[in-house]
């Protein structure tokens, strides 16, 4: 797939098939994760791919943004007492949670070129998702990314250029 | 539907509402009516699936589930979807619950 065709493809799917996930595939993805830009080659991301049924099933108690019972949750978390000792407040604050975004925007084009939906869910409970998903002290998840086959594919959402975008100046 | 399924259900059903009650202190507005009308196709989902869902609510859910994803794109539409459903629910009120 082109990559033009996978920028302009991508939707956010809320409605999946039974079909699964191979293991094989969501490696693929997570290797498009690691390869996203991350400031000062910090790379405090943490992922965490979750794919048993009982674990989906309580993630999903505690995520209202997961919908359409996918096969598979990619957590994109940070470590955010390494990213502060790395990056000092900048760090913690800002490359951790807009590494994370980099990473997960690679995992949605590289699923799409898949021929697999994803969605980014930000509407979960981060101490209760913490717990479900036993992570470190330190670490904190900042986004879930839905995956599997798309049951449904949303239409194109309009998408403004104006008042949005300026060259030189905003004016 | 077994006892412990209709449990599970009705556990994930109130898992969602608890959880979106704190969420949307901090969420875009728009989402508190869409978590509303979610919850109730979920309600009427399981109800369904224990096979205690009535016609006139097996029709709610079903506009429901399609429009309810509106609330992502155009919020004029997203309020006159919601004032469609109730008065879909004003018209459901004749229809005898198990006609």
């Amino acid at each position: 797939m082109e990559l033009w065709d996978a920028i302009r493809g991508r939707r956010s799917v809320r409605a999946y098939t039974n079909a699964p996930v191979g293991r094989e595939t969501l490696d693929r993805l997570i290797e498009a994760a690691l390869w996203a830009p991350t400031g000062g080659n910090a790379q405090t991301w943490r992922f965490i791919v979750v794919t048993e049924p009982a674990r989906l099933a309580r993630l999903r108690v505690v995520s209202p943004g997961l919908l359409g019972d996918p096969p598979a949750v990619i957590a994109v978390c940070a470590d955010l007492h390494e990213a502060r000792r790395l990056g000092s407040t900048l760090g913690e604050t800002f490359l951790a949670p807009t590494d994370a975004a980099m990473a997960a925007e690679n995992v949605l084009l590289a699923a799409w070129a898949e021929g697999l939906g994803t969605c980014v869910i930000a509407s979960f409970h981060r101490a209760a998702a913490k717990r479900l998903l036993e992570l470190h002290n330190g670490v904190e998840p900042l986004l879930l990314v839905s995956v599997g086959h798309p049951a449904v594919v949303p239409e194109p959402p309009i998408r403004r250029r104006s008042n949005v975008v300026f060259y030189e100046v905003q004016g | 539907m077994s006892p412990s399924e209709r449990e599970a259900r009705a556990f994930e059903l109130v898992g969602y509402m608890l959880t979106s009650a704190r969420n949307l202190l901090d969420e875009t507005p728009a989402y508190g009516p869409f978590r509303l009308i979610d919850a109730a196709s979920r309600v009427i989902g399981v109800l369904a699936d224990a096979n205690e869902a009535s016609p006139r609510l097996s029709v709610l859910r079903e506009r429901i589930d399609e429009g309810k994803y509106v609330v992502m794109s155009d919020s004029a539409a997203f309020r006159t979807f919601l004032d469609e459903l109730v008065l879909l629910l004003v018209e459901s009120m004749e229809v005898e619950p198990h006609a």
